[in-house]
């Protein structure tokens, strides 16, 4: 069987580069459409959208590291241009996530009180519309790469120059950024983790009586703990993308995550255990099996982490 | 420091300490991090809930965070004897371990009174008392210090 890490990831990222680009188009289309018609329930549907989109585009920036480190020694190819797509996708990154973030919230406070916050939607949206823009000036340097012919000038710009090598620069060299983003990645992993651990039992029968609404009230602090593990975890791997980018664990790891954030959108918006107000709401086999899944998907997530020393090459 | 000489010769702790098995320091330690997660996670729940969100979860619903908390940190005390007995001379002679060790001796007593406090609640009672407001502060003070003063191990001693 091949392993996970000979997949080429050149291509993979060529096929995932398209979904923060066109899937904030649909995103952004489906939230305008709902503005013009005020319709509430297509807005939560672009919000779901935006961050089925907002997740995957931590793989498609994760390959798209990957693919410069085989590609950057290759004839014809300007490790410069490489590096300016990179960086201005780190910014699109991280616009995006803040976005997906926002949305989430929305989204969660609309299955709370019955509708989001004006004011939470169009935070979303406006994040949207920048993390688009900046997307859309990445996708232009990407196609630099391949295609100087299409006119894009080769910049020259110091390397050291880039967020990308700051980040890594300050993550290398300070004494204490490495151990500190640890910590707190090992803080928020608790809080994630405890968190769905009460949710997903709520599902498998314990606090039986307990109405499921109550229980997911819970769900933003584990959505906190997701979040700094997202801003600590990206640290880590801008400070040291050849740690990650051919190890197998972490591979896994991203693939896990992926299900562990699904999880979460399908938590946020599934209704009929929403309607209990009572604790009368019982599961049945399918939201079992999804309550299994998520905390599988937590403990493969952590054991990949860990192991990434051991079964990986990190450290 | 004959006895911790004698605990890291054992064959266990050879063992765990330079088996290249997967099944040696790998897993022992992948265990005891799942360990920490759920039972740092189900105390935060828990102290969430008595600092008022989820009000609406009666407090006698978190019988289930006592049985998660006995689990995971028996789990925890057996892999952290493995590690311990791994690299006994280190770990026995390294203040900050002591400091780890006596914060996470003060997060588990933090959760006697909580325990006695959850369960002897009145089930139709809402309103949380003040002093158990402030065990839940401190619980999840001490927990996190406990993870910072952990996970630093392996900067200040074992780096």
């Amino acid at each position: 069987m091949p392993s996970i890490t000979s997949f080429n990831l050149e291509h993979i990222h060529l096929l995932l580069n398209h979904v923060p680009t066109i899937g904030s188009v649909v995103a952004l289309g489906l939230l305008l459409v709902a503005y013009i018609r005020r319709d509430e329930g297509l807005k939560l549907v672009g919000l779901e959208v935006l961050f089925a989109i907002a997740l995957l585009t931590l793989p498609a920036y994760m390959t798209g590291v990957a693919a410069f480190q085989k590609l950057r020694d290759e004839p014809g190819v300007s490790a410069t241009a490489i590096r300016l797509h990179q960086d201005v996708a780190l910014y699109g990154f991280t616009w995006m996530e803040f976005a997906g973030f926002i949305g989430w919230v929305a989204l969660w406070q609309a299955r709370r009180h019955g509708r989001a916050a004006r004011g939470l939607v169009a935070t979303s949206t406006g994040l949207l519309i920048v993390a688009f823009i900046v997307m859309a000036r990445a996708a232009n340097l990407g196609g630099d790469i391949r295609h100087p012919e299409l006119g894009g000038a080769v910049a020259t710009m110091d390397s050291a120059d880039f967020l990308a090598s700051k980040i890594s620069n300050v993550m290398v060299n300070s004494p204490w950024a490495w151990p500190a983003s640890e910590t707190v990645h090992f803080l928020g992993l608790s809080l994630t983790f405890g968190v769905l651990l009460a949710i997903n039992l709520r599902i498998l029968g314990v606090m039986r009586r307990v109405p499921f609404a109550e229980v997911h009230r819970l769900l933003p602090w584990g959505m906190l703990g997701f979040g700094l593990n997202l801003i600590t975890g990206m640290l880590f791997f801008v400070g040291q993308p050849r740690q990650y980018i051919d190890s197998a664990p972490f591979y896994w790891k991203i693939v896990f995550l992926m299900v562990a954030g699904a999880n979460f959108l399908y938590l946020t918006v599934f209704r009929k255990a929403w309607a209990d107000t009572r604790g009368a709401w019982t599961a049945n086999g399918t939201d079992k099996a999804m309550a299994f899944v998520s905390m599988f998907a937590w403990l493969a997530i952590l054991y990949c982490g860990r192991m990434l020393p051991f079964i990986g090459h990190a450290f | 420091m004959a006895f911790l000489n004698w605990l890291e010769s054992l064959s266990l702790s050879v063992w765990v300490h330079e088996g290249t098995s997967i099944w040696a320091q790998p897993t022992v330690m992948t265990l005891h991090t799942m360990g920490m997660g759920v039972l740092v996670g189900a105390s935060w729940v828990l102290d969430l809930r008595l600092l008022g969100i989820s009000r609406g979860i009666p407090l006698s619903s978190f019988r289930w965070v006592f049985r998660a908390v006995a689990i995971s940190l028996a789990v925890n005390v057996v892999t952290g004897v493995l590690l311990f007995m791994a690299r006994a001379t280190l770990w026995g002679t390294a203040f900050p371990f002591l400091i780890k060790i006596l914060l996470v001796v003060a997060s588990a007593a933090t959760l006697l009174p909580i325990r006695n406090y959850v369960l002897q609640s009145d089930p139709e009672h809402r309103e949380v008392s003040s002093r158990a407001k402030m065990l839940a502060l401190l619980s999840i003070a001490t927990w996190a210090a406990a993870i910072t003063a952990g996970r630093l191990l392996a900067y200040t001693v074992a780096g």
